[in-house]
C-alpha cells in the first residue's frame, strides 16, 4: 500500500492539530524526529521553500547532487542544504528499495578493490590521496558521495537500529572526502568518519538521533548477526583473502609492494 | 486615453505601471466563477455533512472531485531557481505605503497569474507555494509520488549530464591550453623578433658610435698632429703668432 501523491511541503503534515494519521516512523509523525527549533529554522528558510518545495524522491536529486558539504547549522544557525533535504526525505518517506538506491553506488563499486584496504593511509599513501585516482577516473563519481550521505543520515534517523546497522557498516568501507560546515566554518571529514559517527554518536549535524541498541546488545537479542569484519584484521595476512563480496584481489595484492 | 493626464502619467518617465488599473469586466467575470465556485462548495459541504462525512475540498486528490479538475496538473519541482534577482539594481518607483500581496503590477515581485504584487521575496515564493497560486494556473496541491523506476531514471540521467558536463569541461581545458600554448608561442617568437631587432639596432647604433668616437679622435688627433707640425715648424699657429 502506497501513497500516489506527496505533498509539495510539510505544512499539511504538521498543521494536524495533535490527529495526525499519516504514515509514521518509531510510531510517530516522522516530522517530528527532528526537533522543533531546528525543523521550524527548515520551514522558514528560503531553501526549503523555493528549492525543496515539491520535490518527490526522483526530483530530489538534483538538489542532493548539488549539494557540496553536510553539516546541520552554519553561520548564525541558518539550516544547511544537507538538513534541509533530510527533512525532506522524512516529510517524503520514501520507500526501502529507493533509499537504498540512494546509498548504491555503482561507480564506487567498481573501485572497491582499492578502497578494500585496512586503512585510510595505506589508500592515501598509494594513492596519494588525490580525488581523481580515489574516484578511480571515473568523473561522475563525485555525484553520489552527499547523496550516499544524506541517505545514510535518513536511514539513521528512520530505520529499524538492526536495518540500520546492516545497511550502514558496508558503507564504511567508503573513504571519500566529505566537506562539514559549521557553526565556526568548514572542516574535512570522511564518508566512513560520517558513518561511524552516526552509528556511535548521539547528535550528528546539530541532530539529536535516535536512541539505537548497541551493535552488542542487538546480536545478544538476536536481531543482528554477529559482525563480519570489513576488512581483514591488522594482523592478519590479506594474500589472496579478498574478503567478501567485492573480491577482487588485484588492488589489495598490490599493496604490501607498494607500501 | 480620455483620463486626465495627471502628474503620473507623465510620458518622459513612463512610468506608471504601478498605478492600479481597474478591468470592470474581468473582475466581474471572476467575481461570478468565484460566486459560482463557493456556491457549489457549499453545497458539497453540505452534502458530505449531511452524510455524515468528512468535506475534502476538491483541489485534494481524490474522490470525486478530482474529476472536475481533469486538466489541472500536479505540482512539478522546480527546475531553476526562481529568479528573485530580477529587478536588482533597477531604479523603480515605490509608492507610499506599499505592502506585499497587492493588486495590480507594481515594483517588487509580481505574479502575472493572480495580478498580485510582493515586496519581498520570501512572501513572493510563499506565494507561489500557496493554494491560490497553484489553483489560479491549474495545478493541484500534490506532488506525483516517484517510483523506484522514476528514482533510476534520474540517477542515470544525471549521471548522463554531468559526464557530458565534464567532458565538455576537459574539452574547453584542452581547447584554452592550446590557445594559450597558441598565443604563448606567438609571444615568444614575437620576444625572438624582438631582440633580434633589438641587437641589429644595437649593433649598428655601436657601429655609429665606434665611427663617431673613431673620427672625433681622428680629428683631435689631428689637431695635435697641426699643433706638433707647426711647432716643429716654428710657428705656434695661425693667426695667434700676432698676439704674441
Ligand atoms: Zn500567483
Amino acid at each position: 500500500m502506497s501513497k500516489t501523491a506527496d505533498l509539495p511541503d510539510a505544512k499539511a503534515m504538521l498543521d494536524t492539530r495533535g490527529l495526525y494519521d499519516g504514515p509514521t516512523i518509531h510510531s510517530m509523525n516522522p516530522l517530528l524526529l527532528m526537533e522543533k527549533i531546528i525543523r521550524e529554522r527548515i520551514i522558514d528558510s528560503l531553501f526549503w521553500k523555493e528549492q525543496a518545495w515539491g520535490l518527490n524522491a526522483a526530483t530530489l536529486l538534483d538538489r542532493a547532487v548539488e549539494l557540496s558539504y553536510i553539516g546541520g547549522q552554519y553561520a548564525n544557525q541558518r539550516p544547511t542544504a544537507f538538513i534541509c533535504l533530510v527533512l525532506k526525505l522524512l516529510q517524503l518517506n520514501p520507500e526501502r528499495e529507493i533509499i537504498l538506491e540512494y546509498i548504491q553506488d555503482e561507480d564506487f563499486k567498481y573501485v572497491y578493490p582499492l578502497t578494500a584496504l585496512p586503512y585510510r593511509y595505506a589508500f592515501i599513501q598509494i594513492y596519494g590521496g588525490s580525488e581523481e585516482v580515489k574516484d578511480g577516473g571515473s568523473s561522475a563519481n563525485g555525484l553520489h558521495r552527499y547523496l550516499r550521505a544524506l541517505a545514510a543520515f535518513y536511514i539513521r534517523l528512520a530505520w529499524p537500529a538492526a536495518e540500520v546497522y546492516k545497511t550502514l557498516e558496508p558503507l564504511m568501507r567508503d573513504y571519500r572526502k566529505l566537506r562539514l560546515r559549521t557553526q565556526s566554518g568548514y572542516r574535512l571529514t570522511y564518508v566512513d568518519e560520517f558513518i561511524d559517527e552516526l552509528l556511535t554518536k548521539e547528535r550528528v549535524c546539530d541532530i539529536a538521533l535516535p536512541r539505537m541498541p548497541t551493535r552488542t546488545q542487538l546480536e545478544d537479542l538476536d536481531e543482528l548477526e554477529p559482525r563480519e569484519p570489513l576488512v581483514s584484521d591488522v594482523d592478519s595476512d590479506e594474500e589472496g583473502e579478498g574478503e567478501g563480496e567485492e573480491g577482487e584481489v588485484e588492488g589489495a595484492g598490490s599493496t604490501d609492494e607498494q607500501a | 486615453m480620455s483620463k486626465p493626464s495627471g502628474v503620473y502619467d507623465n510620458a518622459a518617465t513612463g512610468d506608471t505601471s504601478f498605478r492600479r488599473t481597474w478591468n470592470r469586466e474581468e473582475y466581474a467575470q471572476k467575481a461570478a466563477e468565484r460566486q459560482a465556485r463557493e456556491a457549489s462548495e457549499r453545497k458539497e459541504r453540505y452534502e458530505a455533512k449531511m452524510a455524515g462525512k468528512k468535506y475534502i475540498p476538491k483541489v485534494e486528490v481524490g474522490g470525486e472531485g478530482e474529476k472536475k479538475f481533469d486538466d489541472s496538473k500536479m505540482i512539478e519541482a522546480r527546475r531553476d531557481r526562481i529568479r528573485l534577482d530580477e529587478n536588482l539594481n533597477k531604479v523603480q518607483i515605490v509608492p507610499l505605503g506599499s505592502t506585499g500581496g497587492r493588486r495590480g503590477k507594481g515594483p517588487g515581485y509580481y505574479c502575472e497569474a493572480c495580478d498580485l504584487n510582493f515586496t519581498n521575496s520570501l512572501e513572493y515564493v510563499e506565494h507561489l507555494n500557496s493554494k491560490q497560486h497553484l489553483l489560479a494556473t491549474g495545478q493541484t496541491d500534490t506532488v506525483e509520488r516517484a517510483t523506484l523506476d522514476m528514482v533510476k531514471e534520474r540517477l542515470a540521467w544525471l549521471k548522463q549530464k554531468k559526464r557530458e558536463q565534464d567532458q565538455a569541461e576537459e574539452f574547453d581545458l584542452a581547447k584554452r591550453l592550446a590557445e594559450r600554448h597558441k598565443i604563448e608561442e606567438q609571444e615568444r617568437s614575437q620576444r625572438k623578433e624582438r631582440k633580434k631587432v633589438k641587437k641589429e639596432e644595437a649593433r649598428q647604433k655601436k657601429m655609429q658610435e665606434g665611427s663617431i668616437v673613431h673620427s672625433d679622435g681622428l680629428q683631435a688627433d689631428h689637431g695635435q698632429d697641426y699643433a706638433m707640425m707647426a711647432r716643429m715648424m716654428g710657428f705656434g699657429g695661425f693667426g695667434s703668432t700676432k698676439a704674441q
